[in-house]
């Protein structure tokens, strides 16, 4: 039999470059995601982001009826700025003040305006070490 | 006891550090009395670590609250179930279970192997031990379970959400899949080393590699499963960090699991497959170190913890000396048998590895692009839920596809006209369902609804094989239909177990298409009295009642639900607020239709003072098939994994005959 | 505390034993020589696990053919090079016993 280059091998390799392909269209369809900002970085950004903080306290308002007031900081604690926060939507059971959370939205006004929903908070830290500050 | 407790994790670092050492000098020298030595000490690690586990499940039965892990863990008020949990419950806990586990596969792997491939374990031996000082040397010097404080009258407690049972056997069981494939890469590492690159580092690993993969994708299913119920937002699968961090490695084992029989059958890709072990390995390895090191923003991401730059370090050093080793020995590992057509099961079995790594590093990238993204621009970007379902369909769909192809598809080389014939009936049935759920208004969701019909052509093909499998044992001299359908099983246990478990794997995917192509979603704020519509249900808020449980105060508001003229009960939905804990918790209330497998979702998102209520509400379709398929996925794994005394007596034959030393 | 601390010597005292077994009960054996395959054996488990894959495909063949999967026209086309396989692994394996004679007192 004749071992000329095997069309397998070709098929394989385009087979390749079809994954590849894949990728590269979802890049060019979707572009890449949102930034994730601490509260100190957010001054003057525009468009959507994911903001990454501590809530801090007095909590107001209503989440479903009006929207849930409160505000955010940094989480490493060496920045003082907070951010105002407007959340509508459901609000995870572990939401509380000084618990990390994660919210998607866009700045406007000087008010983060979050996406109905979108909040993630961070379970209680099982792995990490007990820090005396206990900021979990 | 905390003395001893240490005391056991010195004497394991030790025995680990002699197992390394003596094991690979003795491999490599030829002594047989120092291997025998060297495995010895790998054994008896074993017993230390189990010796330290003992002090530390000790200290938590007895609520020894001197114990900081156990005061950080633990509460009087714990019950005892989730007591014992809490053994994994916290990092050093959870690193102490990783060794006993990995210890324990250890000298299991060693032992049972020795009567056959005794050449094989004098390398593997060294490789065991090297993973097994990593964790001993954190437990000893970077994370001990054993730090003492002045005990507190009461310890911490527990996260309410973790006191579920489903946390009872999630973790161990991933902790028995990212461990367990510890065994299959240690016995590739041993035969590049040794360069005894014969069929039988497979062979002996293949039962491991199978048991890791079915221990992990149940460890999924169940953590998605505690999600769905306990967490509760309505879904079971975030695209979490954590979450990835135990499906990359499951997809790598897959398609590991697939190629090995093209090795076995054709003598071809020995290459890949080790290189695909050491993908595994290395991922379990990383999903370990997201889960601890805190390194990605996630939901269940950890403060900035001692262990994550040294487990990067060994994660940096394993897959170095690995793709050394492996481009050292690659000359030995080639092949002459060649890919003969494209249109092939050899063929088939590729595209399934390569769409099985393409979605798994499509996850590795959306992982770990905004630790690339901050270090490249400052900036961390996050790739988003949408990212990460895009990826699935493109890859899933193609991949449930070839599920029904594949098995069906001749070797070497497969005619158009015989694939024609053998997919007629698949073809049509498939197209005929599809028709009829366009009929029901699947159009809506095109991914649902080739997802549905793909599923359909794949069920069929497997329900044909049994069907043709079963009669052709018939013809071969089985008495009953019973008895022909067990012989079949029973003689060919990889086959039809494999078959099994793609029934499995395509029920998930109905499940998975129609309860997130097909649902809907509901909110009302409802006072008593008052009702909402979703789909053609009907729910009315009555009553909201308060009691007191062990450790909690429930708050359980109950709706009547209704399905046009027909009383489907009561549904109770509200929140548990834990005292010692001082966390509230979300209890949804679920109703499962039984004919459907369809979910009434309901969360009692927000009670206010004067008793109203802000429900969200969903109707899941089908959801029901994904934990039914977990079920199916166990059966079907059991059938694969059983032993099997005829291919046994093969292999004892086979190394009697080339004059392996048989005895121990 | 002294009770840990005994029983954390009596463990560490196990081990060594363990670790050491094999040179106390061999302290002057006739050979220390690790049990290795040498090339000819080595080549011998090649050529054994080419004859059982010859044979385990004519198998698979077989079964595919009765249950469908294989049609009849591709099953006579690939009977006849399956067969030759089997047949050159055979007669591979009984070169290589007839040249190598596996040496006495080996166990």
């Amino acid at each position: 039999m004749a071992r000329k280059a095997s069309p397998a091998r070709l098929v394989i390799a385009l087979s390749v470059a079809g994954v590849l392909a894949v990728f590269l269209l979802y890049t060019s369809i979707a572009g890449g995601g949102n930034p994730s900002l601490a509260p100190s970085e957010l001054a003057g950004r525009t468009g959507d982001v994911q903001l990454a903080g501590l809530v801090v306290g007095p909590v107001r308002g209503d989440a479903h009826d009006g929207g849930l007031r409160f505000r955010l900081r940094d989480i490493s604690g060496e920045s003082k700025t907070s951010v105002r926060v407007l959340y509508t939507g459901s609000v995870p059971d572990l939401f509380k003040v000084g618990r990390h959370i994660v919210v998607d939205g866009e700045l406007r006004k000087g008010t983060f305006v979050a996406e109905p929903s979108s909040m993630i908070t961070k379970c209680p830290s099982k792995y990490a070490p007990k820090q005396s500050d206990s900021s979990t | 006891m905390p003395e001893l407790g240490r005391a056991a994790l010195l004497v394991t670092l030790g025995l680990s550090v002699y197992a390394l050492v003596a094991g690979a000098m003795a491999a490599h020298l030829g002594r047989r009395r120092l291997a025998r030595s060297a495995q010895n000490a790998l054994v008896a690690s074993f017993a230390t670590t189990a010796v330290a586990a003992a002090v530390l499940l000790g200290a938590l039965l007895r609520n020894d609250f001197s114990f900081t892990y156990v005061a950080r863990t633990t509460s009087e008020a714990l019950p005892t179930a989730y007591t014992i949990s809490a053994f994994w419950g916290g990092q050093e806990g959870s690193l102490l279970l990783w060794l006993l586990v990995l210890s324990g596969f250890g000298a299991a792997a060693v032992s049972l192997n020795r009567g056959w491939a005794r050449d094989l374990i004098v390398w593997v031996v060294p490789v065991f031990a090297a993973v097994s000082t990593f964790f001993a040397f954190l437990l000893v010097a970077v994370a001990s379970p054993f730090a003492t404080q002045a005990a507190p009258a009461d310890g911490a407690g527990m996260t309410p959400s973790l006191q579920n049972p489903y946390m009872l056997a999630h973790p161990p069981l991933l902790y028995l899949g990212y461990v367990g494939l510890t065994v299959p890469f240690a016995f590739a590492i041993g035969a590049l080393l040794s360069r005894k690159l014969d069929e039988r580092w497979l062979i002996a690993t293949r039962r491991w590699t199978l048991f890791a993969w079915a221990a992990l994708g149940i460890g999924q299913l169940l953590g998605s499963h505690w999600a769905y119920v306990e967490v509760g937002w309505g879904g079971y699968y975030a695209w979490d960090p954590v979450e990835n961090a135990a499906l990359m490695p499951w997809l790598a084992a897959t398609a590991f699991l697939h190629s090995v029989m093209i090795q076995e059958r054709r003598g071809m890709l020995k290459v890949w497959n080790v290189l695909l072990v050491i993908l595994a390995f290395s991922l379990a390895l990383f999903g370990t170190f997201l889960t601890r090191s805190g390194v990605v923003n996630s939901i269940h991401s950890f403060t900035q913890s001692a262990i994550g730059p040294w487990f990067l370090a060994f994660i940096a050093v394993v897959v170095a000396f690995s793709l050394g080793l492996v481009f050292w020995r690659v000359p030995q590992l080639r092949s002459p048998t060649k890919l003969e057509s494209p249109i092939s099961r050899e063929a088939a079995f590729l595209y399934n590895n390569l769409l099985l790594l393409a979605l798994c590093l499509a996850i590795l990238w959306g992982v770990v692009y905004p630790l690339l993204s901050e270090a490249v621009r400052g900036e961390a970007i996050v790739l988003g839920r949408s990212y990460y379902d895009f990826f699935l369909r493109a890859f899933g769909l193609p991949l449930l596809l070839l599920m029904g192809i594949g098995p069906l598809i001749a070797w070497r080389r497969a005619s158009l006209k015989s694939l024609a014939t053998t997919f007629r009936w698949p073809t049509g049935v498939a197209l005929l369902a599809g028709v009829v759920l366009l009929f029901l208004g699947a159009g809506s969701s095109v991914p649902g609804l080739v997802a549905y019909t793909f599923s359909a052509f794949v069920l069929a093909t497997i329900v044909m094989e049994f069907a043709r499998g079963t009669r052709a044992r018939k013809a071969l001299g089985a008495t009953t239909w019973p008895g022909a359908f067990r012989s079949l099983i029973s003689r060919n246990r990889r086959r039809y177990g494999g078959y099994v478990v793609h029934a499995a794997i395509v029920m998930l995917a109905i499940g998975v298409a129609g309860s997130s192509a097909f649902d809907s979603v509901a909110e009302a704020k409802l006072a008593k009295g008052e009702s909402m519509t979703i789909g053609d249900y009907l729910l009315v808020y009555r009553s909201l009642d308060e009691r007191a449980s062990a450790n909690a105060t429930e708050i359980r508001a109950t709706l009547d639900v209704r399905r046009g003229d027909r009383d489907l009960g009561t549904l109770q939905a509200g929140k548990n607020a834990y005292t010692i804990e001082q966390q509230v918790s979300n209890e949804v209330g679920i109703r499962s239709d039984r004919l459907t497998g369809e979910d009434l979702f309901v969360i009692a998102e927000q009670i206010d003072p004067d008793g109203s209520i802000y429900f969200r509400v969903f109707v899941k379709p089908l959801v029901n098939l994904i934990w039914l398929a977990g079920l199916v996925f166990l059966v079907g794994s059991l059938i694969t994994l059983w032993p099997d005394r005829r291919e046994q007596r093969r292999l004892v034959a086979r190394a009697s005959e080339v004059g392996i030393p048989a005895t121990p | 505390m002294t009770l840990a601390l005994l029983l954390a010597a009596a463990l560490a005292v196990v081990c060594v034993v363990a670790v050491a077994l094999p040179f106390i009960r061999e302290p002057d054996p006739e050979s220390d020589e690790l049990a290795e395959l040498d090339d000819d054996e080595r080549r011998r488990l090649e050529l054994l696990e080419g004859r059982d894959r010859a044979l385990a495909a004519l198998k698979e063949l077989e079964f595919e053919h009765r249950t469908g999967t294989v049609s009849d026209e591709d099953y006579r086309a690939q009977l006849g090079s399956l067969r030759r396989d089997a047949a050159s692994a055979l007669q591979a394996l009984a070169r290589e016993s007839g040249e190598v004679r596996p040496a006495d007192g080996r166990n």
